[in-house]
């Protein structure tokens, strides 16, 4: 009876245990075999298979129905460029050239993982959106108040951006670390 | 209870522990994929879900500058054929993802070579290929079950109007049992 009680508790403690751990390495963390460029990381296995369970995994959790590398190279962000937590009650700028792909976006997105709730229902600024100045740059903002153009709004929340790259240049997947992408830089906080 | 006992508790403990964390890490992507399949209506109908915006849930991190329809497939009656106009002017592809969230197809605008897809997807396993049919692509699904996406990007909201229409005329079924059939040994 003793036994019994042991072996139980034994199932019952490795069970929470053994779902615990994946709780936190699947479904809080983030896919292995990152791939930093500023405040931008990517992961080229997402979308392919026979990658790792821990990256398959959070794929799945994170990234579903994702495309592969040649349709499309996705970039994350979670924090601005001097490593500090996006705050939705601050206003950032994104500022850069065109990234070297067919077509690109950038997106926000709260931390469950869908489309910011905003009045003007704008949640992104694409290569077709996007106003550029003479010489190709463009400077676009992120924040709860209202800008005309380039803006993409968050709510007073925090929250995280998504850069996505359609049919990339070949240099994106042979150095993802060295791609000229935007820099986000904060400049108010409310 | 001896030192040596807890020890032995302990360590059966961690292993059961192990177990069901590599366990419940391995099978995550099928439960998520059952969710998924659960949520998407028919299987074997290809569904144009409208563009998606703050109330679009399900998928995570969907894209709004993007028009997804997909079609849940099950091969257990046959293989899947998928037709689809490619709207001109525009970045457009169709994947399809296994039971596992694998991605086993991709093709794009670009690739599918200026003409409508014609896609036959067979059963894991099924070996009597339909006749060849030039421009009429056939693969092999890894699963019985699966899911097929198209993407069609929203050029500019000018383009909206006519970029959904085209795409909405995408479809998926079940490949004419009949003709299947007639293949067989062939």
């Amino acid at each position: 009876m003793k036994t019994a009680l042991k072996v139980l508790a034994v199932l019952v403690l490795g069970t929470l245990l053994g779902l615990a751990a994946t709780w936190f390495t699947v479904f809080r963390g983030s896919p292995q075999g990152a791939v930093h460029d500023g405040p931008w990381s990517t992961n080229l296995t997402v979308g392919s298979s026979g990658t790792d369970i821990y990256t398959r995994a959070a794929v799945a959790v994170h990234g579903l129905l994702a495309l592969n590398r040649g349709e499309t190279i996705y970039y994350a962000a979670h924090e601005d460029s001097d490593g500090n937590k996006f705050d939705g009650r601050c206003t950032y700028l994104i500022a850069g050239r065109d990234p070297p792909a067919r077509w690109w976006a950038i997106t926000a997105y709260a931390m469950d993982d869908y489309l910011i709730p905003n009045p003007a229902h704008r949640y992104s600024v694409s290569k077709n959106s996007v106003t550029r100045n003479a010489a190709g740059e463009f400077v676009a903002t992120i924040s709860p108040k209202h800008f005309d153009r380039n803006w993409i709004p968050v709510a007073n929340a925090p929250f995280l951006l998504t850069l996505r790259l359609y049919n990339p240049a070949a240099s994106v997947a042979a150095d993802p670390a060295h791609v000229a992408l935007p820099t986000i830089k904060k400049v108010s906080c409310s | 209870m001896s030192a040596r006992a807890w020890t032995g508790w302990a360590v059966a403990t961690l292993a059961v522990a192990v177990a069901v964390h590599i366990a419940s890490v391995w099978y995550t992507p099928h439960a998520i994929m059952d969710i998924v399949f659960s949520r998407m209506g028919a299987a074997n109908v290809m569904h144009h879900q409208k563009r998606p915006d703050e109330h679009t849930r399900g998928i995570v991190r969907p894209s709004p500058d993007l028009l997804y329809s997909a079609c849940r497939f099950d091969l257990s009656n046959g293989a899947l054929e998928v037709k689809a106009p490619v709207p001109p002017g525009t970045y457009w592809s169709t994947s399809a993802f296994d039971a596992d969230t694998n991605n086993f197809f991709a093709i794009n605008d670009r690739t599918v070579g200026g003409q409508p897809l014609e896609l036959i997807i067979l059963p894991p396993g099924q070996n009597n290929e339909p006749p060849h049919i030039a421009g009429r692509l056939v693969i092999h699904a890894p699963t019985t079950r699966g899911l097929v996406l198209i993407r069609t990007l929203v050029n500019s909201n000018a383009d909206f109007t006519n970029i959904d229409a085209v795409r909405r005329q995408a479809t998926c079924g079940t490949w004419g049992a009949g003709r299947a059939d007639a293949n067989k040994g062939g």
